[in-house]
């Protein structure tokens, strides 16, 4: 196939980028969408140019590295899939794609495609774990859990942290993200002592990083990998609500 | 206590779902007694009558209402420009997915009809653009009332009120078929079988109020209403 690539190239956080375009003549259908930026980089490298910088890791859907938007859709054109997983046959030969960063005032530029997400993090590391000993693993089956909340703790669970969902969201808003992990939590009896502290301070953290806030487009859903759904955000409120009104400080 | 709620984006959202809720069911009431001009001068002044005659409970309800709108102002355009702020930079070409040009147009429709109900408001309710209509009177069985139905259609007589109208009547549509939907979500009724449907719903609602309102000057104008005058 023939691809014409428009690309978002910065030199650093601190310079303006522009898109800039490459011709690629030699694509195969059967590569995934980072190889072909591979085959990409080969070339640029051989003229002596900078190759396009992009993050990426496990390359198999699991880690949440792989953070560009492909034709303004974060991580391309198919449902369900990352971009190390996106195939170049989903592609028409002779089509020209835009790829540009995860677009989002908390999540800045380093270099090309490549983002800092960091501000995930920090929202983890305000509430994104528990602090009760959980034993070995017989002992998780000891607990009773509903079917109902372990299913629903599991479709929460399968967030990559990719940060898809500021990337597609019109108002760079995280609350797909922070719903997952609060609701994975608080839908376990595991999840319960540290609830209340747990929602107001990734949700605070949140606000503090300046992701926007959620008005309701379901952009995020539509974008996400793992296929998260917004009905998670809808418990966020609620749980945020909550909490706030039933602690002592309010 | 309301301040607390305005400093959080998920709070001062659950104020603009709340008050969006209430500014829907002021907006069902006041197109089922707009529709009595169908019914002719006698329905409708008698409606406008009973209002009037509420006496200090139309103030309650005025007053929650001025309320109410003032929240969900001042919490919207609070978190739309935080919005902006959180986006700095779009990407050339956009790739929307599930969001509609409802959704995405909330501020620019609720503005426009923030600018039409003062108008509005200046122009049936406290007489300031048009003074003459305030001393419209009728006699309403054996009662000298104020004759609300001659002062509607005089007033959507004129093209140019009845276009204004109709603008930001349309712009209440779009604003009602996201928001809607968007309240419920917002307060945490979800699922999915709830969540598509209510979707659907608000759709329907909001071409049903919106048709209501829009037929109301149409008629007028093409004298289907108040021929005679
Ligand atoms: C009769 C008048 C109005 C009605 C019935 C109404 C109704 C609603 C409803 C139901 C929502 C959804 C709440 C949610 O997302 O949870 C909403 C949101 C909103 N309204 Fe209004 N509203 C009215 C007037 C206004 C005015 C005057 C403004 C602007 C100055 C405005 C601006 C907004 C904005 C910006 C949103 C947020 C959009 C979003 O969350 O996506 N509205 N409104
Ligand atoms: S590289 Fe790990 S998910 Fe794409």
């Amino acid at each position: 196939m023939k691809l014409k690539l428009n690309i978002w190239r910065q030199k650093n956080a601190k310079t303006d980028g522009k898109m800039t375009s490459y011709q690629l003549n030699h694509v195969e259908e059967d590569m995934s969408f980072l190889e072909m930026l591979d085959i990409l980089n080969e070339d640029l490298i051989l003229k002596g140019d900078d190759p396009v910088a992009f993050d990426h890791d496990c390359r198999e859907g699991i880690c949440g590295a792989c953070s560009m938007t492909i034709n303004g859709t974060p991580h391309g054109p198919e449902k369900e899939t990352t971009t190390c997983q996106l195939h170049m046959r989903k592609f028409k030969d002779g089509q020209t794609i835009n790829i540009e960063p995860f677009r989002a005032k908390a999540f800045p530029v380093i270099k090309d495609l490549v983002v800092d997400r960091n501000a995930f993090d920090r929202i983890m590391q305000k509430g994104g774990y528990i602090s009760v000993r959980t034993g070995q693993a017989q002992d998780a089956n000891n607990i009773p859990i509903s079917k109902k909340n372990a299913d629903l703790a599991m479709d929460a669970a399968a967030c990559i942290g990719c940060g898809a969902c500021v990337a597609a969201c019109p108002n760079g808003a995280a609350m797909l993200f922070v719903s997952a992990k609060v609701n994975q939590f608080a839908l376990l009896p595991q999840g319960q002592i540290e609830r209340k502290e747990r929602v107001i301070g990734m949700v605070n953290q949140m606000e503090a990083e300046g992701f926007g806030a959620c008005t309701n487009h379901f952009e995020c859903e539509a974008a996400c990998p793992k296929s998260i759904s917004v009905k998670f955000i809808a418990k966020l409120n609620t749980e945020y609500l909550k909490a706030t009104l039933t602690k002592n400080s309010f | 206590m309301l301040s607390n709620f305005l400093k959080s984006t998920i709070l001062s959202k659950i104020l603009v779902a709340v008050t969006g809720l209430l500014l829907v069911l002021f907006i069902v009431g006041h197109t089922l007694g707009n529709l009595l001009v169908y019914l002719g001068p006698n329905a409708i002044n008698t409606y406008a009558l009973g209002l009037k005659k509420l006496g200090a409970l139309l103030w309650v309800v005025r007053g929650g209402l001025i309320f109410a709108v003032l929240i969900h102002i001042i919490a919207t355009i609070r978190l739309t420009l935080y919005n902006k702020t959180a986006k700095p930079i779009n990407y050339t070409v956009t790739g929307y997915i599930t969001s509609t040009f409802s959704s995405r147009t909330m501020a620019i429709a609720g503005l426009t009809i923030l600018f039409f109900v003062i108008y509005h408001l200046l122009h049936f309710t406290l007489g300031v653009t048009n003074p003459e209509f305030m001393k419209l009177e009728t006699n309403l069985h054996g009662e000298n009332v104020h004759d609300v139905f001659t002062m509607m259609i005089t007033g959507f007589r004129n093209p140019l009120v009845s276009g204004f109208y109709i603008l930001a009547v349309s712009f209440l549509g779009l604003h009602l078929n996201h928001g809607v939907k968007s309240l419920f979500h917002t307060l945490g009724i979800a699922g999915p079988i709830f969540t598509p449907m209510i979707a659907k719903i608000s759709t329907v609602f909001a071409i049903v109020i919106c048709g209501a309102l829009i037929s109301i000057p149409i008629s007028v104008m093409l004298r289907i209403v108040g021929g005679a005058i």
